[in-house]
């Protein structure tokens, strides 16, 4: 790989390495090294932007989690040397909360949650990100509500006016990648599917899931089948029945040892007004982040049918805005 | 597929047709055909020999859960329609427990569990057979415990003398069926790993394994990364530390749209005279009949899936103990 260490054998090699590096290794300060100065950062909660607030977000992390691990489930990519590669990092992640911190005081419990973030790396420089936590799955297993611990964010951020403003597509800065992903068929295959779900088409999780899927979701690790991506999907998009479904990144890939596979970063940007997952329509103006890792498989369609999908949201971040809107906390 | 109806396009296609045919679809009768009259039946909790219990059986389980549904993961097989096929179906099982039956009274509870089958295919019919089913997820989610359940079995079947005995090698009958599998790469490798596992090497885990690993065990337990790997395995071999492993049939597949994947049966014959997930050391004889399947990835095994039957363990162990 041109412009990178030669240490690295291929870029999930960089990307799973540079991992182990600063989380469990503890090398923060490679961060100067592997994290442009100016990097953007966009989590559902926010933008921010810079290596050094990384590296101080990294120390209050390990603070409250000691025992953090990051386990890379997968790594899908695109790109080259010239446009820069783009890696969809699935990770697990897991940890005891040992230390006082965003969580509230220490309450011992262990946690598992999934995430995902995109990175756009060049010459061994990690340039441009997007990253979503299970945030409402990791509230829940030490012991927080996502809604209340969403309204307890706005509260302890100084109330609806003052408080830290979850990211929006007007907030946005141009990080220098402006790939769309490559042309692969899985990938068009999984972008096609998400749209027709998004245009209200529920029968597509019929036909083109697996009907014995593996499914991981937001405050869900580990759940099947059909109704179980109904729930998610239909629940999702029945909050937010009129908002704009958008696709900004699309992957797909045929790798040796792998099934193919796909990884979207998408956006629905609009109104609350539906009963779903959020429960009674408040009217609030709500832009959600989500990203989606899909396995393929032989089963049930001549296209073939989604095998396994882990899909994230960061459903704090949706709460939020809704409470900011109500200022009901 | 020769000697087979000509609409199943390949073994896939037959195993999980025959099985939505016979369960959800309700036309149980066709056991008549795709049963052999003198089936050999092996599942942990016991041995039957022939087909006439079957279809009784199976409206018991409907019975009992009418709303069960039959989701199949996986088929991972070897063989020709010629010399008869192998099939080796992970399936997810969803169901109610509505009706009265072998778990007791209705509970209303919702049930989702996993089960392994390995079934002998020839000329349109399967006449060999060994399944274990997450019997251990099904009791619990059900609101037993797995030992109390064994226990209660044991009196509900009559007593230690009458009850149904647990299988073991001494009751089995050679069927049809004498292949061992295929010599795929994946086959074996999957057996290495699990060999030196049961060698006490579990080292061997961090080294093979994706760090990411998904494994999914007895009791519908889902655990992540070799830590979770590590303690599954740890506390069967800890319990069974001198009894013998033994690899019964192994076989491997890459297939389009597939990773590469591995099937494995698999036994543990012996005593029961260490500390593990199965308690006190009884020094009961034990044997544990064992499915794993297994995904591999470019970082290591990706994806396990083991079952055996925690009830029938607890069984044979109360059977000694009284």
């Amino acid at each position: 790989m041109k412009g990178f260490s030669n240490r690295w054998k291929d870029f999930p090699d960089y990307i799973l390495g540079i991992t182990h590096e600063i989380w469990e290794d503890r090398q923060l300060r490679t961060l100067d090294h592997y994290y442009a100065e100016n990097i953007p950062m966009r989590f559902p909660s926010g933008l921010a932007q810079g290596n050094a607030g990384v590296i101080d977000g990294t120390m209050a992390t390990l603070a409250e989690f000691p025992d953090r691990q990051l386990k890379g489930e997968d790594v899908i990519w695109s790109g080259d040397e010239e446009v820069g590669y783009l890696s969809s990092h699935r990770i697990l992640t897991t940890g005891t909360h040992l230390g006082n911190g965003a969580f509230g005081e220490a309450t011992g419990q262990k946690f598992i949650i999934r995430a995902i973030a995109d990175c756009a790396a060049k010459e061994d420089t990690i340039y441009d990100e997007w990253l979503i936590r299970d945030v409402a799955g990791l509230a829940e297993q030490l012991g927080w509500d996502p809604q209340e611990y969403a309204a307890e964010m706005i509260r302890r951020e100084g109330g609806p006016e003052n408080c830290v403003r979850p990211f929006t597509p007007d907030q946005d800065v141009d990080g220098g990648y402006h790939g769309r992903g490559n042309d692969n068929i899985w990938g068009a295959r999984y972008a096609g599917i998400l749209t027709d779900i998004m245009d209200k088409r529920m029968e597509t999780i019929r036909t083109r899931y697996d009907r014995a899927c593996s499914l991981g979701y937001p405050r869900v690790m580990f759940d099947h089948g059909w109704d179980a991506a109904e729930l998610f999907w239909l629940g999702l998009r029945s909050s937010f029945p009129t908002a704009k479904f958008e696709i900004h990144h699309q992957i797909g890939r045929e790798d040796p040892m792998m099934p193919p596979r796909s990884a979207i970063r998408w956006s629905l940007t609009g109104t609350h007004s539906g009963f779903g997952t959020f429960g009674t329509p408040t009217g609030a103006d709500v832009h959600i982040m989500g990203m989606s890792h899909a396995e393929f498989g032989p089963f049930g369609h001549p296209d073939g049918t989604i095998r396994r999908e882990f899909a994230l949201i960061d459903e704090v971040a949706v709460w939020k805005q809704i409470l900011m809107h109500t200022g009901d906390i | 597929m020769k000697g087979f109806d000509e609409r199943w396009k390949d073994l896939p296609d037959y195993i999980l047709g025959v099985t939505k045919e016979i369960w959800e679809d309700r036309n149980i009768a066709s056991l008549n055909q795709y049963y052999a009259d003198d089936i050999y039946v092996r599942s942990p909790a016991s041995f039957v020999k022939g087909n006439r219990g079957v279809i009784g059986a199976t409206m018991a389980t409907l019975n009992e859960f009418p709303d069960r549904r039959l989701l199949g993961e996986d088929v991972i097989w070897c063989g020709t329609p010629e010399t008869g096929m192998l099939s080796s179906h992970r399936l997810l099982s969803t169901a109610t427990h509505l009706g009265e039956g072998v778990y007791g009274e209705a509970t209303g509870k919702q049930v989702r569990y996993r089960i392994l089958a390995d079934c002998h295919a020839i000329n349109n019919q399967i006449n060999d057979e060994w399944l274990v089913r997450d019997q251990g997820a099904i009791v619990r989610q059900m609101g037993w415990d797995a030992k109390q359940y064994a226990v209660d079995l044991i009196e509900r079947e009559g007593g230690p003398e009458a009850c149904v005995q647990p299988f073991h090698p001494d009751l089995d009958e050679q069927g049809p069926y004498r292949g061992r599998g295929n010599d795929s790469v994946w086959g074996n490798a999957f057996a290495h790993i699990l060999s030196e596992i049961m060698d006490a090497n579990l080292a061997i885990i961090p080294q093979h394994y994706d760090r990411a690993v998904t494994g999914y065990f007895p009791g519908g337990q889902e655990l992540s990364s070799t830590d979770g790997v590590d303690s599954f395995w740890m506390g069967l071999r800890a319990a069974f530390p001198s009894a013998t492993f033994q690899i019964e049939h192994l076989m491997g597949r890459e297939d389009p749209l597939m990773p590469a994947r591995a099937a494995l049966r698999w036994s543990l014959t012996g005593k029961h005279d260490g500390w593990g997930v199965f308690g006190r050391p009884t020094g009961a004889e034990v044997h544990v009949m064992g499915i794993s399947h297994a995904e591999f990835g470019p970082w290591g095994l990706r994806r396990e899936y083991t079952l055996f039957d925690e009830t029938a363990i607890w069984k044979q162990i109360a059977l000694k103990t009284g």
